[in-house]
């Protein structure tokens, strides 16, 4: 019964991603949060809470409970028994340095999932084969890292089969990326650059240490950002990152496309020419109040998910970061908010966890 | 030479009781001139302002500030000229000199209390001000009440990057607010010998003890409990940022929890929510969502409402600390004292409040053990004594120098 049920949503998911295209987004969301309530436990008890069965479902997809993305610390959220996830990912460890899992019955849809986001959003006007060259963790290092194995799909299927790898625990080995960046543009190989902002940063700190200014890419080539600032001390402006970027490899800066994700969603947003997030067809965000009430376009709150993708997990997604709705499907993503100064005199968390550290 | 050295103490004491007075007055025309510009700033509603400057400014009485000298230094006089004392050679508390008072930007008045008591060792004072102006309005009024507080005190507004900012290597004693990193850098900048008073960012604690737990003390602890959280945002040092409840008494954690959960809605009402922060409601409502979850895996209960305006956590695990969110507040149960002394110990909390619900020996030495420098009841935890001992430290005495004559 579970295995025919899922491996018939996983089939309906996989043509949506295939063609671009989800006919019936409400109906077909709302029969993998079924499928859920039937098979995910931890989820099902929670959805119970809040008031919501498979005998009281949700009229539409954006009614379903979005669990707080910190739940996956708590619980294997999964239709299937864990132990035979075929991918499992560990989400980011920021709250009190535990982490959590995000486990996959199988990498049919996230492959398909992210080679199609990746395509659409990054390689749209890419002529040929480029040149991956990473500053992501390499999954031979980090094998649990999510972005790592997404880059290594990405660069194996739409590379030129000589994808670089920079970045060994928190160390970038910048030298090899210029002989590999000079070797590129030797041969006439446009590259794509994938990394954090952070990673940017250090690289291009790097260069400037070796009073490098300029390390031209042969045209084409593009960068794709993503991860942000996330635990680190130094942050910089966005835009301010992106010129320097555009200046030192002579990109232009409509190919410096920012990937949004989290371990937690099984596909990905990216950044169109405005700087708006674009989900594909079959992810939906909404823009959600403390109350759990979409909120009207324009105004600030927390980011919801709904991914299909996430068929053998958990379909709908509660995080802290903040975004507001464009009205025409995309999100302007404001993150976390991390520098909000906090009023009065008593510790916050994030001086505990200093004090913890001493 | 300071600008008071040769004005009687109890001159001084008269004219900044005079002052306060004054502001004590929610008419007065200064406080009321200030008191948007100050919610403004801080973020927190008109009552919370109001509420907090009636609590600075009713505490600074002559009295008050006469009793907490003479505990201090013994007697009044000491502080005009030699004089004996208990029996000790004769003996000056002559000002240390020029005082400095550096207070984070949020919180309101917290460096007055200080530069009063500063005052009153005639010592001559500047205060960084912020834009509400709160130190130099009430400098103003000092002024008014006796000429030679003008020259004595001087409130600032300065950036820390800003070229005009005062040389803190020129100030004999500094007094500073703000977490470990602010204060370190400012220790940093301070000559060698000048005296530094740090108040570094700290939290408190409460223990309901089984024997308090009967109906109706139950009810009044909640009540109490809940202003200590509410007020402030839960962002002050003396903020009630952790509770532990002691299994055994006549209420369960969970019917306590449901109390407290009125007492905050009726709290919330009489000090409403600070200006909205998206981000900040964000948090507390993936706190409480998760809450939500766990409970519904058999762990624990959230006592919350829908807007996220305040969530209380019954049992959260206890390897995480307090939150540090606004109106938000863990409740965790034990056996006994060491199960809270070790919950303190794990986070290294460091505490300055700690209250209470009824005296008994083995709680007292928690608090003690936990490093507390104030126990007291609940609803009582945000209102600490004008002689009161901020930071464990003394009120006066940090910005004297003792000369002897022997």
């Amino acid at each position: 019964m579970y295995r025919s049920e899922a491996d018939a949503l996983d089939a309906e998911v996989l043509e949506c991603i295939e063609r671009g295209h989800v006919p019936d987004f409400n109906d077909l969301a709302l029969r993998i949060f079924a499928h859920q309530l039937r098979y995910n436990q931890p989820y099902a008890k929670y959805c119970a809470s809040r008031g919501v069965t498979l005998e009281r479902m949700p009229e539409s997809w954006d009614a379903i409970p979005p669990v707080p993305s910190a739940a996956f610390k708590e619980a294997a959220l999964v239709t299937f028994e864990a132990s035979r996830a075929e991918l499992a990912f560990e989400t980011s460890g920021t709250t009190q340095g535990r982490s959590g899992k995000h486990y996959m019955e199988n990498s049919t849809l996230y492959d398909a999932a992210l080679l199609a986001g990746f395509h659409d959003a990054v390689l749209r006007d890419a002529p040929q084969r480029m040149r991956y060259l990473l500053f992501v963790p390499n999954p031979e290092e980090r094998p649990q890292s999510s972005l790592g194995y997404m880059m290594r799909r990405v660069a194996g299927f739409y590379g030129d089969g000589h994808d670089c790898w920079y970045l060994s625990g928190d160390t970038i080995d910048v030298g090899r990326f210029i002989d590999d960046a000079r070797k590129a543009a030797l041969e006439d190989i446009p590259v794509c650059l994938g990394g954090t902002a952070f990673a940017f940063v250090q690289v291009l700190d790097a260069l400037a240490e070796r009073a490098i200014s300029s390390l031209a890419l042969p045209p084409f080539s593009r960068v794709m950002e993503t991860g942000g600032f996330k635990g680190r001390t130094r942050m910089v402006k966005r835009e301010d990152l992106y010129a320097d970027l555009a200046r030192m490899f002579s990109i232009p800066q409509n190919r410096i496309i920012a990937e949004y994700g989290m371990t937690e969603l099984t596909s990905q947003y990216y950044d169109d020419e405005e700087r708006v997030k674009r989900p594909p067809a079959w992810l939906r965000p909404r823009v959600v109040a403390p109350s759990g009430k979409t909120l009207p376009d324009g105004v600030v709150g927390a980011l919801a998910h709904v991914d299909l993708g996430n068929r053998s997990s958990c379909i709908a997604i509660h995080t802290e970061d903040l975004g507001v709705a464009t009205g025409d499907g995309g999100i302007i993503l404001l993150g976390r908010e991390q520098g909000a100064e906090l009023r009065g005199c008593s510790l916050d968390a994030e001086q505990l966890r200093a004090l913890q550290r001493k | 030479m300071t600008a008071l050295q040769r004005v009687p103490l109890r001159k001084i004491v008269r004219a900044i009781a005079g002052a306060a007075e004054r502001w004590s007055d929610g008419d007065f025309p200064p406080r009321v001139r200030i008191l948007e510009r100050i919610a403004e700033r801080t973020g927190y509603s008109l009552p919370v302002v109001e509420y907090a400057l009636d609590r600075l400014f009713f505490s600074i009485t002559q009295s008050d500030l006469e009793a907490t000298i003479r505990s201090e230094l013994g007697t009044l006089e000491i502080l005009d000229g030699f004089a004996e004392h208990a029996g000790r050679p004769q003996a000056w508390a002559a000002p240390v000199g020029r005082v400095c008072m550096i207070a984070s930007r949020t919180t309101i008045g917290v460096a007055i209390t200080p530069a009063i008591f500063a005052l009153c060792a005639k010592c001559d004072v500047v205060v960084k001000d912020r834009e509400d102006a709160l130190a130099g309005a009430f400098f103003d009024t000092l002024a008014e009440e006796l000429d030679e507080l003008k020259g004595a005190a001087q409130a600032l507004v300065w950036s820390s990057d800003d070229e005009h900012a005062p040389d803190l290597s020129a100030f004999d004693a500094v007094v500073a607010f703000g977490s470990d990193s602010t204060l370190k850098a400012i220790g940093g900048a301070l000559r060698s010998g000048a005296r530094f008073i740090g108040y570094g960012s700290r939290a408190s604690a409460g223990y309901v003890t089984r024997e308090s737990l009967t109906d109706s003390q139950a009810k009044e602890i909640a009540n109490g409990a809940a202003r200590d959280l509410v007020l402030y945002e839960s962002e002050g040092c003396l903020s009630l940022h952790v509770l532990f409840f002691e299994h055994g008494g006549g209420v369960d954690a969970n019917r306590f929890c449901s109390m407290l959960a009125h007492a905050v809605e009726r709290a919330n009402v009489e000090f409403p929510l600070a200006r909205e922060n998206a981000g900040v409601s964000a948090r507390i409502a993936q706190h409480r969502d998760l809450a939500a979850f766990r409970a519904a895996s058999g762990t624990g209960a959230v006592y919350a409402d829908a807007d996220a305006a305040y969530a209380l956590f019954l049992d959260p695990p206890k390897r995480e600390p307090p939150q540090f969110l606004p109106r938000t507040l863990g409740i965790i149960t034990v056996d006994d004292p060491s199960q809270a002394l070790a919950y303190v110990r794990d986070h290294r909390l460091p505490l300055e409040g700690f209250a209470i619900s009824s005296e008994r020996p083995d709680v007292t030495q928690l608090a003690i053990d936990a490093g507390a420098v104030r126990l007291t009841q609940f609803g009582e935890l945000q209102h600490p004594p004008l002689a009161g001992h901020h930071g464990g430290r003394p009120r006066i005495a940090e910005f004297i120098r003792w000369i002897d004559k022997t």
